[in-house]
Order: structure tokens, then sequence, then C-alpha cells
């Protein structure tokens, strides 16, 4: 019954890692001093399109943070219609009057066509509302993801057959149609006629809609790793040791899981921003006068063959931000699970 | 002499008592994003309409210079047919398509410059009018033949004219049914009963009217008023299947998405005047915004080379493109158009005239205009008479050519005066994407006055019937109106007389003022034309005052087309492209 290599029951970090140091650092001393954590942070230090990546999405994070601020200090603010307000910035056809989308010193970013909001504000405002949106959806579906990916793979049974039933479900379902079919119920059920659709209601929604969309994939990932881990003999042993099962759950199984974890939802947050802008695309998302990324480059794509420069801010800074974050999500995986780069 | 009708908010007609074909000249360089300058569109002039002889009257159709017949044609518009039954039907993009199936006693037949005429379509001339104008009689013409083969018969006739009076009509012109002696009491054909004043006999029909209406002819070229077979007439349903005495019938039909029509066999060319009826087969396609149409047309591939638009129009986003390139501003037709686009105030809900005057001084009308494209598609209207109407006064109460941005401080000082400071006011707008920005401006602006905006985005092809409800639960709606024929009555009387109010009427205000209902009565009563003409320009400044509507503006309609379209004429009677023109070029 005992399998010939014990070790493999151990975390792979580990087993790799102490194979890997012993011939990079020679001293003992400190291969024994370091973590599984410190191993992989030392690791993706040394990956350079990893460390850039980075260093690129947490400025979208500080920017879309600290958008407040910005717009504060450079004086406009994404509501206010400057075209429309002041006189010569738009001509009559509502399009910028100066080259470029109507850049100045005054707009950096130029000036909106039609409307006339400033597109530096907007544009980080918009950053702002997609970033939040994605966040929090990705923070709720892995959540989600990771509590029901783990019971059915621990439980098994009947309870594993439900759950993939309903995965199965979720997998096939035209979310998208879905999204655009059932929104509007969902605003005429719970706003009054004489309202305006709150913009917290429109972002709860959001965010549960790709929530509830989203958890499935993760965890049906999850619930094969647990079945594959809770027959090991570490988990057979903690068994008879007469742990509980949420112990086992947390200090047996969940340990091992958190680089999956951690790949699937860096991978899931560009997915979501890209998600998000689609709907707002479709105007079933955020719509106007939110500032959104997703709405911005709709309008973009009324506009680009008379005025180009107004989509590539947004176009371009979504290009960047998801890319990188994709190859964030390579390095952290690489990093974490030097496996799989070979 | 034209009447248009009500129009969809980027809807068509043209003309006030005018075919005014504007020309729209290019200043300069207006390319790319660094000219100022729109093009200039000239004041339009108006021209009558003739009525035409019992010669004009028989067809077949004069034939349009280069015509060749055959091929497909195509349209690309946004949205669907609300109503086909002519009795429902009051849209003039409706009206521009139904003329390949419907026909009516007259119509309007258009030359390949473009000049209308009133002929008969269905009866042999444009109608005898005897009594000094209150008796009108008109002869069927022989050889006239619904889809299945049957002959029309002046049975026929006399059933389209009383099933008017039905209780399930409820959304098109109500001219007969006011104007006929015993309309009144008459509740339609169903029950087995006629209408005494309309007497039939032989290939005859006559009308007897409680006034003199000079006008009676023009008013049945509405296609509203288009025969309808009793033997076929299916109530309700037949709003959704109309049956065809026209060149073409319906083949097939998707709700929402688009509709077939081809040849109805049994049709005679010589008994049309006005369709030439060149191509084989019409493709309707709906649900496109104008962005999207506007972009195929200046693409111009495939099947988008034989389409063209009956509604859309170039879209704002593209006027700087299209307007300002020769090649393609050649395949726009532009018209200048007698419709006035207001925001109707529901004065059932806002009561106090007040909140209603501070509405219009707050009104953003300048960005407005520039959201729909600038100055070469939209002009700014202060009144509701437009300019190119008999009956315009030219009076601006609100400011709007002195502060055309608004005038919020005004506007907060009247709403504070009222106590109603945060009134909040439900404004329903027809959903499209330019529509969405104007809310934006919209509720901008009227935030900045003091208000508390909420706007809603109703779907455009229902948008009429659900505003036309007495009991709608909005303040505010973006309507338009075109008037049937070049009046101040065909604008003043439908929407704003205290008798108009109905479930489906078109006096959305639901206004009904004492000195308004009377200063009504007096200026229809008014016999010469001149002296009318002032008493409705003095009538629409004593509305304003009431402040029912805010004026929002007068629209010029540029129609864009694929390269291979042929005949595309504007018809100023029916205020729309004339389909029944329109051949596919090799």
């Amino acid at each position: 019954m005992t399998p010939p290599t014990p070790s493999a029951a151990a975390p792979l970090e580990v087993t790799e890692e102490s194979a890997e140091k012993s011939i990079t650092s020679p001293s003992p001393k400190a291969n024994e001093s370091r973590s599984p954590g410190q191993l992989a942070w030392r690791r993706f230090k040394r990956d350079r399109t990893g460390v850039i990546s980075a260093g690129i999405v947490i400025f979208f994070f500080v920017i879309a943070i600290a958008a407040p601020l910005i717009a504060k200090l450079y004086g406009k603010d994404p509501y206010t219609t400057y075209g429309q307000d002041i006189p010569g910035l738009l001509n009559d056809f509502a399009y910028p009057v100066k080259p470029n989308g109507g850049i100045s010193s005054e707009f950096w970013f130029g000036i909106e066509p039609q409307l006339g909001r400033d597109v530096f504000t907007f544009l980080l405002y918009g950053i702002r509302t997609s970033l939040l949106l994605a966040t929090a959806a990705t923070v709720l579906t892995t959540l989600l993801g990771v509590v029901i990916g783990v019971t059915a793979g621990y439980l098994g049974g009947k309870t594993d057959y439900l759950i993939g039933r309903v995965i199965d479900i979720l997998l096939s379902f035209p979310s998208t149609l879905f999204f655009i079919a059932f929104m509007p119920v969902v605003y005429n059920l719970f706003v009054p006629f004489d309202e305006d659709v709150p913009v917290w209601l429109r972002a709860t929604c959001l965010i549960l809609a790709l929530t509830a969309f989203g958890w499935a994939s993760i965890a049906r990932l999850l619930r094969g790793q647990v079945l594959g881990l809770r027959e090991r003999e570490f988990v057979e042993a903690a068994k008879v040791t007469g742990a509980s099962p949420a112990r086992i759950i947390f200090k047996e199984l969940l340990p091992n899981l958190w680089t999956p974890i951690l790949i699937q939802s860096t991978l899931m947050l560009p997915a979501y921003v890209t998600a998000e802008a689609g709907l707002a695309f479709l105007g079933v998302g955020i719509i106007d006068p939110t500032p959104d990324w997703g709405v911005m480059i709709q309008r973009g794509a009324q506009f680009y063959s008379d005025d180009i420069t107004f989509m590539i801010f947004p176009g371009v800074s979504m290009i960047l931000f998801v890319l990188a974050f994709n190859l964030l999500g390579d390095s952290v995986r690489d990093a974490l699970d030097p496996k799989s780069k070979r | 002499m034209s009447f248009s009708r009500r129009n969809f908010l980027i809807a068509t007609g043209v003309a006030a008592g005018a075919s005014t074909v504007l020309s729209a000249c290019s200043s300069g360089d207006a390319g790319g994003s660094g000219a100022n300058k729109a093009p200039s569109v000239d004041k339009a002039k108006a021209a009558t309409i003739a009525v035409g002889t019992k010669a004009d009257s028989t067809g077949a159709a004069p034939e349009v210079p280069g015509a060749v017949k055959g091929g497909t044609i195509y349209t690309l518009d946004q949205i669907d047919w609300d109503h086909l039954d002519p009795a429902q039907l009051y849209s003039s993009y409706e009206g521009a398509c139904s003329v390949l199936f419907l026909r009516g006693l007259t119509g309007y037949k258009v030359d390949s410059k473009g000049t209308t005429t009133l002929v008969g379509d269905l009866a042999t001339d444009a109608g005898t009018a005897t009594d000094g104008g209150k008796t009108w009689a008109f002869t069927l013409k022989d050889n006239v033949k619904w889809e299945d083969g049957a002959d029309v018969t002046i049975e026929d006739v006399r059933w389209t004219f009383e099933r008017l009076f039905a209780s399930f009509v409820t959304q098109g012109p109500r001219y007969p049914q006011g104007w006929l002696i015993g309309g009144d009491k008459y509740k339609g054909p169903y029950e087995g009963k006629h209408l005494d004043s309309i007497e039939v006999s032989g290939k005859t029909i006559t009308f007897k009217l409680k006034e003199a209406h000079a006008d009676f002819n023009f008013m049945l070229a509405m296609r509203g008023y288009s025969i309808v077979p009793k033997k076929h007439d299916t109530k309700e349903k037949y709003d959704k299947r109309p049956f065809s005495c026209g060149p073409y019938k319906i083949d097939s039909r998707s709700i929402g998405k688009g509709a077939t029509l081809v040849r109805n066999t049994h049709w005679v060319a010589e008994t049309d005047p006005l369709r030439n009826a060149y191509p084989d087969k019409f493709v309707f396609q709906f649900g496109f915004q104008s962005l999207a149409s506007t972009d195929r047309y200046i693409a111009d591939q495939g099947n988008d080379q034989f389409t063209l638009s009956l509604l859309n129009e170039v879209a704002a986003e593209r006027i700087q493109k299209v307007m300002t390139d020769p090649a393609l501003k050649k395949r726009v037709l532009t018209q200048v158009d007698t419709t006035c686009y207001y925001f109707a105030i529901n004065t059932k809900r806002v009561t106090d005239v007040k909140v209603r005057q501070a509405l219009n001084w707050a009104w953003p009308a300048q960005q407005l205009k520039q959201i729909r494209g600038g100055a070469l598609s939209t002009a700014t209207a202060t009144t509701i008479i437009s300019p190119l109407t008999p009956g315009h006064k030219d009076f601006d109460l609100y400011g709007k050519k002195t502060k055309p941005t608004g005038d919020p401080t005004k506007a907060k000082a009247l709403l504070k005066e009222a106590g109603k400071e945060g009134q909040r006011v439900v404004i329903a707008m027809q959903q499209s994407d330019n529509s969405v920005k104007q809310a934006v401006a919209i509720k901008s602006a009227l935030t900045k006055a003091g208000f508390t905006p909420v706007l809603k985005q109703v779907d455009k092809t229902s948008f009429y019937s659900q505003i036309g409800q007495l009991d709608n639960e909005y303040d505010m709606f973006a309507a338009g109106w075109g008037p049937d024929w070049p009046a101040g009555y065909a604008v003043i009387y439908p929407c704003f007389d205290g008798s108009q109010i109905a479930d489906g009427g078109v006096n959305w205000p639901q206004l009904n003022d004492t000195s308004v209902n009377k200063a009504i009565a007096t200026a229809t009563a008014e016999t010469d034309p001149d002296k009318a003409a002032k008493l409705w320009g003095d009538i629409d400044e004593q509305i304003m005052r009431l402040a029912a509507v805010v004026p929002d503006y007068n629209p010029i309609r540029n129609y864009f087309h694929g390269s291979k379209v042929g005949g595309v004429v504007y018809d100023s009677g029916n205020t729309c492209i004339a389909l029944g023109k329109v051949f596919a070029a090799k």
C-alpha cells in the first residue's frame, strides 16, 4: 500500500526548490532559512518581464486609486462638458478644433467630440471604475470558486455530482446574452419608475453577474486538484489522527492549492476588465455619465474615422494593462510553480 | 400644399408646404479635426403642391431617366414598422415604406426632378368638390386589383372609411372622424351599420362634411387612408399583415428584423401614376443604428451598393466626413423639414407654469444641436410652428437665441419662486446611441438649474404609443410634429386643442386651456389665409407662454444611400423618399 516515494506528499514547491537551491547557493545555511514563498519571490525578481509588468500593473492601480487626487491637481473633472461650456473648443460638427483630438496644455489628452468632456480625467476615472469592478468580481469569484471547488472535491459523492452538473450548466450558459436580457428586468424590479438606476446598483449587478458566471471554472479546477490530494498519505494521516474536516481543508489541502488559485485569479482580473468593458460597449454595463473604460472605447469606435486620438488613449491604455497583467500572471505562475516552465 | 405627419425623432419628413431642396455649400476645408466651419444651409424656399388633372392621374407613371427594371433594393433602418394597418398608420417612416403595397384614393406623383403633384391614385382624379367644399366625390378606376386577383370595389372604399370609427383604431390620423356628418355617433361598420354621410353609387363615393374643407383630397393622400379590403379585414390583426393592391406584396416578415416584398402579379402598371416599381424585390432590414448604416454606405460594399435608408440619416458623428467629401456628398439627399421637434411637457403632471417655464429657460439648445451634428443637421427652434410653415411668428420667449446654452440662473429663480427646487422630472427619450449622449447634456443642464432630472430611454418602435397614453408616467417626452398640410391649423389643432386629448391622441402635453381653445376656434373659422396665419402665430406664442412644450429643433434631413441606387427623389407630399421611383442600377 505504501507508495515508494513518500516525499511526493510534501508541497511541490519545496521539493523542487530545495533541489534547485542546492545548485545555485552552496551555503546550506541560506538554504534552510528560506520559505517556499521567499524562494518564489527570488525567482520572480529574476524575471524581468514579470517585474516590468508588475510595475505597469501597480502604476495602473495607483492612478486608479489616486484618480480624484490627480484630477484635483490637474484642475478638471470627468463630468463637466468643457467643449460645450467654453466656446472655441469644438467646431460646428462638434469635433475638437485643435488637431490631434484637441490636445493642448489645458487638455492633456484632448477633449471628447460632441459632449466635450476632458479625456484625461475621464480616462482616469474610467480606469478607476473598471478596476474597482474587476477587482471586486475577481475576489468574489475566487472566494466562491475555492469554497465550492474544495467542498465538492473533498466531500465527493452526491455533493460532487450535483455541483458538477451546476458547473456544467454555468459553463455552457451564454452569459453575455443572459446579461443583456436580464439586467433591464432587474432594474425594473428594484428601481421605482421615476428614479434613475443608481450607479451602485449597476455596479453590484455587474459584479454579481460576473461572479455568478465566473466561479465555475476555478471551482472545477480546484475540485480536480482536491480529488488528487485527498487520497494522499498526509491527508489520510490527518484523518487517522482524528483531524476535523475543517482542519484538513484549511491546514492540509489549501496550502497546496495556493498556486493554482493565485494563477487563476491573476489571469481572471484582466479578463474581467475586458468583459466589463465589453458589456459597457454593448450598453448594458456601466452607462453614461459614469466614466468607464468600456464606454470610452465605445465612443472611440464611433469617432475613429475623424478623431482617432480619442480612441487611442483608452484603447492603448487598456491593451497595455491587460497585456501587462497577463504577463504578470505568467510570471507569477513561473515563480510559484517552476515545473510548468519546462 | 403637403402634409407630413408625426415624425420619429430621427425620422424623415420635410417641406413646409414645400419641397424645399436646399443647397448646402461647403466652406473651405472642413476636413479633419482642425476646421471649425460647417457648410451653411441656404434658406429653403417654399413651393406649393399643385392638384393634377385627370390625365395626370392615369398610369403608367412617367419613366425615370436611366432606370432599369429588375434587381433588388435593400434598406437599412433602425426600427421595424409599428403599424401597417392604414387606420393605425401615422408615422412618415411607415408611410414611406408602405407606398409599395398600400394605395389610397389620392396620392402624390413625383417627377424625376422632385416636383410633386396631387393626383388620383385609385380614384380617376384628385376628386370633385361641390357645395363650396362640403361635399367631395371620387370615382374608382377600372382594373385595379387586390393581390388575390379580386377587383378593388367601391364597397371596399366605403368599408375603409367606416372602419376608421371602430374602437380598436386608436393610432392613425383622426380628421374624417371629426369632419364627416354623424361621425361623432358612429361606431364602425362591424355591427352592420353604414355611415350615412358616405354614399356610394356605381363606382363613385361621396363624402358629406360638416364644414367646408378645401384640403379634403390632400388629407386623403395620407397613407393612413389607404384602402382596406372588406373581405380580408382582420381588424386588430390587419396591422401585422395588410392586403396589397400595390405593385408589391409582403412575402415574409420577421418582427424587429426585416421584411421581404415581392411583386404583386395582379397589379396593373397602367392604373398607377405614382409607382414605377422597377426592382423585382425589396428587402427591408431593421435594427441598424445610423452610425452603422452610415459606415456601410461609406464603405459601399456588396449589396450595400443597392441600399437606401428611409429613416436613418447620416450619423451625427459622420456629418463632417460625409458632407465635406464631394464623392460621398453626391450620394446624400438633403432636405429641410417643416417638422418641429419639441419636448412636450405633460401639463397634467407638471401643473405649475413656472416650473414649465423654468424648463424652457434651462434648456441646453446649443449642446443638443452640436451632439446632433451641428448646423448642417438641425436648426434651433424657438416656436412650435416651423419657419417654413405659414403662420410662423418669429419670437423667442425664453432667450434661446441670446443664451443658446441655457440660462440656469433664471430657471433656478423661477423654480424658487414656485417653491419647487429639486423638482423631479422624468423625461422619456427615443432610444438611440445619440440620444444617450443628449441625455447627458440635458441632465447636466437641468441639474445646474436646480431640477432632479431622470432620463429614460424608451424603445423607439412603441415610443409614440407609450407617450400617447393619457396616464403615462412621464413628465416630459421627446416628440415631434410635422404639419399634415402647410397651415397653422395642421400644427396647432391636433396637438394643442383640448378636444384632442385622447388615448393614442397627439395632444401630448394634454393641454386644455380655455383661452387657447377659444383662440383655436376663432382661427379655424377665419377664412382669409393671411389673417388666419397671423392668428395661428399668436396662438403659438400663447401656448409658449404657458410653456406646454420646450421647442427643440427643426431638422435638416440628410439621407444617404448606396452608389447603385437610382431614382432617389423626395416626395414632399408624404415628406419622405419616394420609394416607388427607386431603381437598382446595373
